[in-house]
């Protein structure tokens, strides 16, 4: 039989709050949705191990308000390269900015500096700022004590990590959102089996659906571990 | 937004992955006319990485979209940006009626909690604003991050506006003094700027600390300054130590700062602490009782807004969960928070800090040893110890070798006295309390 190739499917799942199993954080997801959209907090930490969604949720800021007709932008740091901080030139102009991995920057004094001058001249201008880090802002080793006491001053949350079995559930949330069904027993196979952290059993997901897009096949426990067998278990 | 952007935004989101997306493709802003679309990207590094590395897949999806009626052009600004920047006027009543005098009006005297530690700055401050340009004059209001002296010159600007609506008063950080007159010197516009600043009736300028190693910018301040005190104009200013202090500041701006009126915030004092948390808590119509007050100010003893954080955490999470504010809720709710205070603020951080402090040796505190030169150093590490961990006072003395608790009431009570007698003790015990919060 002919292989059907799939288009580029690659960005198929939106980074959207629809798109994302909350778990146990919905207080989150509730804060996040009335910052950008101006009816709660300006400033917003969100902080958590690798894995728990930050950045989808992060995106799924951006795309809110980009929704709402809102200016926004969002940055990623990615350790433990720096851009030039010339990247926040003109960012106070825009309604909802989000910065990924805020931690990145403490003790690179240049970057403090202008991060606290971008932070001072956004605030002025009544606009919503969203970070994330893997640990809370009182923790990060930021040297400049003006931009510390800025960091703590929002509203600070903690996002929590799933249960296996929210985990099994969340597989299953997040197969319909890329449009094939996929059964609490064949997610527990994924979990005993495959993998346990998220970020690779979203992978999986993603390859999975290409697997059954290509075979034209429902993703039954047979079929997975035919496609289970064409890759080496990590 | 134009119709064909939006469609180009669909199908690029399909083309390039979300965080690529959201940093480069979906802040660009776009000005579209009948045979062009320009695309605004906010600065150089922005409009650089795009046309490196995505403009092919623009000008495809624009071509896709508009039949290739439209050209593409990119280049840095903003649609806001674009329709008024107040220096490019050359009449100072336009740029008066443009330009925003960014008080947030709420910060008011009213809802500043008066306490030790910042009573003085308090009353200068109301002095300044009913009396401007002769009370104090520059009143300078200096102190470590996060004590209030940003929330003193609001409300200094906001009582000066509502006693007289048309004064003209401003308030910016010195970054934004500095930012203006770089934007006036790239415009040829230095002479609006001058006019402008030195055409204010009340000048607030916060952080200015952040004027060091500037040297046009200093200049330039030097000046302005000197116009509206010659003119008995009122100028405010905050900083984070003495300007005395201050590495990369001129000596003549040294010197004219402290003609007036400089004035210390120092950490608040626990009750005052408390008196803040509730203060806050009724403004948002929240009821906070006392022992929790007390309970997050003695956890939290650094500063302001570290317990305006933690105060806007326990109330976001009994708003979610519906749980009444109580003591043990607030050790769940700020369970992070307070496991890394307790880290940095153990007994037996105090008796480092103290023991560097002092240069004496760690074991001198728990020893038999009565000279004063260790006893005081012992008392102010006691003293430290009751107001920044949750420790009792037999738990005190026995970390300082097995003392009675009654020797740590004693040491406290010593120390409270000679902090009111002594000014050397009062600056010796607030910059080992600043060491230790911070």
């Amino acid at each position: 039989m002919v292989e059907q190739i799939p288009l580029a499917f690659e960005h198929r799942l939106r980074p959207s709050f629809n798109s994302f199993y909350p778990g146990k954080n919905q207080e989150a997801i509730n804060h996040l949705i009335q910052c950008v959209s101006f009816e709660g907090e300006q400033q917003l930490f969100i902080w958590g191990s690798s894995g728990l969604g930050k950045t989808h949720l992060l995106q799924a800021c951006c795309l809110l308000a980009e929704e709402q007709k809102k200016t926004a932008f969002y940055y990623e740091f990615i350790h433990p390269d720096l851009p030039d901080a010339g990247l926040l030139n003109g960012l106070e102009d825009y309604e909802v900015v989000c910065f990924d991995n805020i931690d990145a920057i403490a003790g690179h004094a240049e970057w403090e500096q202008q991060f606290f001058n971008f932070y001072n001249r956004h605030r002025d201008n009544g606009f919503r700022l969203i970070l994330s880090s893997t640990c809370p802002p009182n923790w990060l080793t930021i040297e400049l004590p003006d931009l510390k006491t800025r960091l703590n001053w929002g509203l600070t949350l903690k996002l929590q990590a799933l249960t296996d079995e929210e985990i099994i559930l969340a597989l299953s949330f997040r197969a319909k959102q890329l449009g094939f069904d996929l059964s609490p027993q064949v997610g527990r196979f994924l979990f005993n089996r495959y993998a346990r952290d998220t970020v690779t059993l979203w992978q999986l997901l993603t390859e999975l659906d290409h697997a059954t897009l290509a075979a034209k096949r429902k993703l039954t426990l047979p079929f997975l571990k035919q496609i289970l067998g064409k890759h080496e278990t990590p | 937004m134009s119709s064909i952007w939006n469609n180009c935004l669909v199908k690029l989101e399909n083309e390039i992955a979300p965080s690529e997306f959201s940093t480069w493709i979906r802040p660009l802003q776009a000005l579209e006319s009948d045979d062009h679309i320009k695309l605004l990207a906010p600065n150089r590094f922005v409009l650089d990485w795009v046309k490196e590395h995505h403009l092919n897949k623009l000008e495809n999806a624009i071509d896709e979209f508009s039949n290739g009626n439209l050209t593409l052009t990119l280049e840095i600004g903003s649609k806001k940006s674009t329709t008024a920047l107040p220096l490019q006027s050359n009449k100072s009543s336009e740029i008066k009626k443009s330009r925003p005098n960014f008080l947030n009006r709420a910060f008011t005297f009213d809802n500043f909690v008066e306490g030790k530690s910042n009573q003085l700055a308090k009353a200068a401050s109301i002095q300044v604003s009913e009396n401007i340009g002769k009370a104090y004059n520059p009143l300078l209001i200096y102190g470590a991050s996060g004590l209030g002296k940003t929330h003193m010159m609001h409300a200094i600007g906001n009582a000066i506006l509502q006693k007289n609506p048309s004064a003209n008063v401003v308030y910016l950080h010195s970054e934004k003094f500095v930012q203006d007159m770089v934007k006036a010197l790239q415009q040829n516009a230095i002479n609006t700027f001058k006019e402008y600043y030195r055409g204010v009736d009340t000048l607030l300028i916060d952080d200015i600390q952040f004027f060091a190693g500037k040297e046009r910018s200093q200049e330039e301040f030097f000046h302005t300054f000197n116009t509206l005190l010659e003119k008995k104009h009122q100028v405010v200013l905050t900083c984070d130590k003495y300007p005395k202090e201050i590495v990369g500041l001129e000596d003549r701006l040294k010197s004219r700062f402290g003609w007036g009126l400089p004035v210390a915030i120092e950490p608040p004092d626990l009750e005052t602490r408390a008196a803040i948390l509730m203060k806050k808590a009724a403004l948002v119509n929240v009821e906070l009782p006392q022992e929790v007050a007390f309970f997050i100010g003695k956890r939290i003893p650094s500063n302001v807004r570290d317990l305006e954080g933690a105060l806007r955490r326990v109330i976001a999470n009994s708003q979610f969960t519906g749980r009444e504010i109580t003591t043990e809720f607030v050790k769940e709710a700020l369970h992070d928070l307070i496991s890394l205070q307790d880290k940095l603020v153990s007994v037996e951080n105090i008796q480092k800090t103290v023991a560097e402090y002092f240069k004496i040796r760690v074991a001198d505190l728990s020893s038999k040893n009565r000279r004063q030169s260790i006893t005081r150093p012992r008392q102010i590490a006691m003293t430290l110890a009751r107001e920044l961990t949750s420790h009792s006072f037999p738990e005190i003395g026995e970390a300082f070798g097995g003392r009675d608790h009654t020797t740590v009431i004693n040491a406290c009570k010593r120390i409270a006295e000679l902090r009111d007698s002594d000014s050397k003790m009062e600056e010796d015990y607030l910059n080992l309390l600043r060491t230790l919060s911070h």
